[in-house]
């Protein structure tokens, strides 16, 4: 088999599979936060939250398909396993740059919202 | 060399247009709650709204899927075949995306604004709550 071809049906599915985790975890986890930014108002929190699931999907996908659009030729098996696990790990740095991306965007806009309008004390 | 080019298209029509499907098809299932939130609950304005702007978004980035079918150069292998495929279904996977996130913004900026105009709850609906 061409080692190509090959190395993307290696990279190709490995990288969604984790590009879907990542995003499925921040869905899931993410929506308490969301919750706190907007006064706990659960359907339109739900609503944003799915949308950015899907665009997350979208854009990770799109993004690892178009690296594959621009792969070098590939002679033979140590240079394919260079090749393979160079552009895996400049994915796995891009996810993370984005997951800690997303974490601050959260803590960040919580903090404002919380500056802005301070939590009345309990009696 | 010709087949392989005709094979792209038919691999890469279905792939877009059903994305685009499934983009849109979220976007606006959740969008609703924006909609209700712009138009002040009235669902008939805010359930229209949205199927307007859910057949603009399908008229749109269909024909954007279109547009950018064609593919310029010839194809001599799998291996190239693949390639190119995977540059335009990416490309146009990013783009929608972009769509995507540009949508949300301007149900946001809409749910904004219509929230600024809103006027104020009249004062004895904030003392029944502060009593409360």
């Amino acid at each position: 088999m061409n080692l190509n071809l090959l190395s993307y049906l290696l990279f190709f599915p490995a990288m969604l599979a984790i590009a879907v985790w990542t995003a499925q975890v921040s869905h899931r986890h993410g929506r308490v936060w969301m919750l706190r930014i907007f006064d706990g108002e659960a359907a339109f929190v739900d609503a944003v939250n799915n949308v950015l699931l899907v665009g997350c999907y979208v854009v990770n996908a799109g993004y690892l398909a178009v690296v594959i659009g621009a792969w070098e030729p590939i002679a033979d098996l140590p240079a394919m396993l260079a090749v393979l696990t160079r552009r895996i790990a400049t994915i796995l740095f891009l996810l993370a740059w984005l997951h800690y991306q997303n974490i601050a965007v959260l803590l960040i806009w919580s903090r404002i919202k919380h500056r802005r309008q301070p939590i009345p004390p309990q009696p | 060399m010709t087949n392989k080019i005709v094979l792209a298209y038919f691999i890469y029509l279905p792939l877009a247009l059903g994305l685009t499907l499934y983009v849109a098809r979220t976007l606006f299932r959740n969008g609703r709650v924006f909609m209700l939130d712009i138009f002040r609950g009235k669902a008939d304005i805010a359930d229209s709204t949205n199927r307007l702007f859910e057949v603009g978004f399908y008229l749109l980035n269909m024909g954007f899927a279109l547009k950018v079918l064609e593919i310029r150069r010839g194809l001599d292998s799998n291996q190239e075949l693949v390639e190119v495929l995977a540059d335009k279904v990416g490309g146009f996977a990013i783009y929608l995306g972009v769509m995507l996130f540009l949508n949300l913004y301007l149900f946001f900026r809409g749910r904004r604004k219509s929230r600024e105009n809103r006027p104020l709850p009249p004062a004895g609906a904030l003392m029944t709550e502060a009593t409360l």
